[in-house]
């Protein structure tokens, strides 16, 4: 049994694995012996250890782009999913045909993909924040995306509104599967809606944190084209990532070899905080 | 994400059966027909070069031209980049000067002999030159500086021939700064400082006397002095004060399309290629209004302006001697056929790069208003392409808009630029 089981298992799992070593543990070892060397993107010159990751953690636009993509993705995680949360309670609601309607509407920002969105809200920004201002007199809506503060706000505000829905998507799921005999049973021991959503719904969406932290959390470190789109980077380089800080070093600056070292760091990093999410919520999922 | 991540498995597989399909296909075709792959990265003349294609492969039966285009700067590079590292190398692309000949140089053929290198205007073939072997012929001439309005300078009561020297254009600059008002200005200056290509055009002006405004002793210069700081100074915090709105935040489109074409600034640091885009926006403006100053750099009554090649074709060497040839024979036509040569000047609107082109076929008055410079000898070379990769917008161009924001000094500024160039040079 096990045997016969183990052969179908491994030549179904054949293909997968095919494409799993193509795409992603070959660039990996690849990458992994560049960023030891100078390459350039054509000849690898010498072999140089660990000078690059040596320079790298000296080379201060990187670290700055570590900090603000550190800090961009714990503020949007936050508001994504308190956002997502709120959205999906409110669809769960009893509300006949608007349930629909709603969720469609908070999920389509999502089907649009990101430098197109990145263009849409710096014309939100610049223009219609700017008329805005112009008409009401408000300093509030003059010049947003000049300062580096304002980038920042405008990156997280544009990847709330992109993910929100998504996620929405995800808790609605789970709510839907708590058990509405709980839900009674503590109705009918006289729960207050509120103690209701505290005490039975969040315990109950546990499951649910893990999917939507991991999806939100990795999805924010990545973040590339929205960033592109959005703010370039700019101004002087305030707003800019850690994806675009290492695209830059390798197509602009042509330091390939010491872009792949900064990669290979910003991969260590995003598993650490993966791996620690998903251990932290698994621990804290219940089963009903 | 699982729709995203669908989409990119079926654009994996599906694009290169789609790849190698179109490729055998042509080639199987005709056992003598060559299929050239040119890679071209400017996306401003794309339609022109199009329709020049088809010109060309009405003549030429056995020669078919791919002609793919990538929008300029990084993304061009990364393209350009992946299309080596995969393989699928092209016969015919781009270099923007030194850095990149050096970058390419185990690829490119020595063009030096071929016939459009000799018609070639004296010194343009510097900026792809390694060792004494020409790597690159210019695709064209371009020159930038500060564009005006003429129109907006008139009604200030201002002559702008009569700019002559520093103090002239400075004053010029106040007058315009006090009538702001009247003249329904929104600055004086619309600098892009945004887009980090623009401020990096702008240091080839300081940089290139330094330098002896030669490409080649930029490229090997191993220590920056910095020795028109001040002037440069001067020139920068002009724009950043006079700016239409905050310097390090202006983009391209703002600048050129938004305020310059609607006469809501004077003065934009921009080349002869925006004349296309003022055209499709206002059919008069670059043919009534539009006209360049020159800065005073070395001199405070000698003014130059940058003009050179921006952009070499390279051929590559790693193919068949037919495909060489074919590539050859391509760029040859393109600039000494008579047909050709018309769509060069009046469709792209290029300035030709090539003495067998005559002054006089320049239509478009910036255009020739820069090949006169550059016929006077007042001109200065695209030094910020021989710069260390990446130093002119990366190091340059965003230390300029900290500046401009006032999140570091003039003298931190310029030690930041000191100590790049010489570590990167080192």
């Amino acid at each position: 049994m096990l045997t016969n089981r183990s052969k179908s298992f491994w030549i179904l799992l054949t293909p997968a694995i095919a494409a799993l070593v193509v795409v992603l543990f070959i660039p990996l070892t690849t990458g992994m012996y560049y960023s030891l060397t100078d390459w350039n993107g054509n000849t690898v010159g010498e072999f140089i250890q660990f000078d690059n990751y040596i320079r790298a953690f000296k080379d201060e636009g990187f670290i700055d782009s570590l900090i603000f993509t550190a800090s961009f993705s714990f503020l949007s995680v936050l508001l994504i999913n308190v956002s997502a949360l709120g959205l999906a309670t409110l669809v769960t609601q009893k509300l006949g045909k608007w349930n629909t309607l709603f969720r469609t509407v908070f999920f389509m920002p999502n089907l649009i993909g990101g430098i197109v969105l990145g263009f849409i809200w710096q014309f939100i920004f610049n223009k219609a924040f700017e008329s805005i201002g112009n008409l009401t007199n408000i300093d509030f809506f003059k010049g947003w995306l000049d300062t580096p503060e304002t980038g920042f706000w405008g990156l997280v505000i544009l990847f709330v509104w992109q993910m929100s829905g998504y996620m929405m998507l995800i808790y609605i799921s789970f709510l839907n599967n708590i058990p509405e005999e709980i839900l009674e049973a503590a109705d009918m021991d006289g729960a207050s809606p509120m103690q209701i959503f505290i005490r039975i719904k969040l315990p109950m969406l546990m499951p649910a944190f893990t999917v939507t932290l991991f999806l939100t959390l990795s999805n924010a470190f990545k973040l590339y084209d929205q960033n592109l789109a959005l703010t370039q980077g700019g101004p002087f380089n305030s707003t800019q990532m850690t994806a675009m800080n290492i695209y830059n070093e390798a197509f602009s600056m042509r330091n390939m070899g010491f872009a792949q070292s900064k990669a290979v760091i910003f991969l260590v990093i995003i598993v650490i905080i993966s791996v620690i999410q998903i251990s932290v919520t698994r621990k804290k999922e219940i089963s009903a | 994400m699982k729709q995203k991540s669908m989409f990119s498995i079926l654009a994996l597989t599906v694009l290169p059966t789609l790849v190698g399909c179109g490729s055998s296909d042509s080639s199987s075709s005709d056992e003598d027909s060559v299929t050239l792959e040119v890679f071209n990265i400017k996306t401003e003349t794309a339609e022109q070069m199009d329709a020049l294609v088809e010109t060309f492969e009405e003549t030429h039966e056995d020669i078919q031209v791919n002609m793919t285009t990538v929008g300029g700067g990084t993304d061009a590079t990364a393209a350009l980049q992946s299309k080596f590292s995969s393989g699928d190398e092209p016969d015919i692309f781009m270099l923007g000067g030194l850095a990149d000949a050096q970058t390419w140089e185990h690829k490119l053929y020595d063009v030096g002999g071929i016939e459009i290198a000799e018609n070639a205007i004296e010194g343009t073939l510097e900026g792809a030159t390694l060792n004494g072997t020409v790597l690159g012929v210019p695709m064209n001439i371009e020159g930038y500086g500060w564009l005006v309005n003429t129109e907006i300078f008139e009604k200030a009561g201002i002559d702008v021939a009569s700019i002559q020297s520093f103090a002239d254009f400075e004053a010029a600059v106040q007058t315009l700064d006090e009538q702001k008002a009247e003249l329904g200005l929104d600055g004086v200056f619309g600098f892009s400082g945004g887009e980090t290509w623009v401020s990096s055009q702008f240091s080839s002006n300081f940089f290139a006397p330094e330098f002896n405004n030669s490409l080649k002793e930029a490229y090997e210069g191993e220590t920056l002095e910095l020795t028109y700081a001040d002037r440069m100074k001067e020139y920068a915090d002009m724009a950043v004060e006079y700016n239409a709105r905050p310097l390090e935040a202006m983009d391209y489109s703002t600048s050129v399309e938004e305020l310059f074409a609607s006469e809501k600034v004077a003065i934009i640091h921009q080349g002869n290629w925006i004349v296309p885009t003022l055209n499709s926006l206002d059919e008069t403006f670059a043919e009534d209004k539009l006209s360049i100053v020159p800065m005073f750099v070395e001199d405070d009554t000698e003014g130059k302006i940058v003009a050179g090649p921006a952009w070499y074709w390279g051929v590559n060497k790693d193919k068949d001697q037919e495909v060489i040839d074919a590539s050859i024979e391509f760029l040859n036509w393109m600039y000494t056929d008579p047909e050709a040569m018309t769509s060069i000047i009046n469709d792209f609107e290029f300035i030709p790069a090539y003495t067998n082109f005559s002054s006089d076929d320049i239509t478009d008055p910036l255009s020739n208003e820069i090949y006169t410079y550059l016929n006077d000898g007042n001109t200065v070379p695209w030094v910020h392409n021989s710069y260390p990769d990446g130093y002119g917008q990366n190091t340059f161009g965003v230390n300029l808009q900290a500046y401009a924001a006032g999140q570091i000094s003039w003298d931190e500024f310029t030690s930041t630029l000191i100590d790049t160039w010489n570590d990167e040079r080192k």
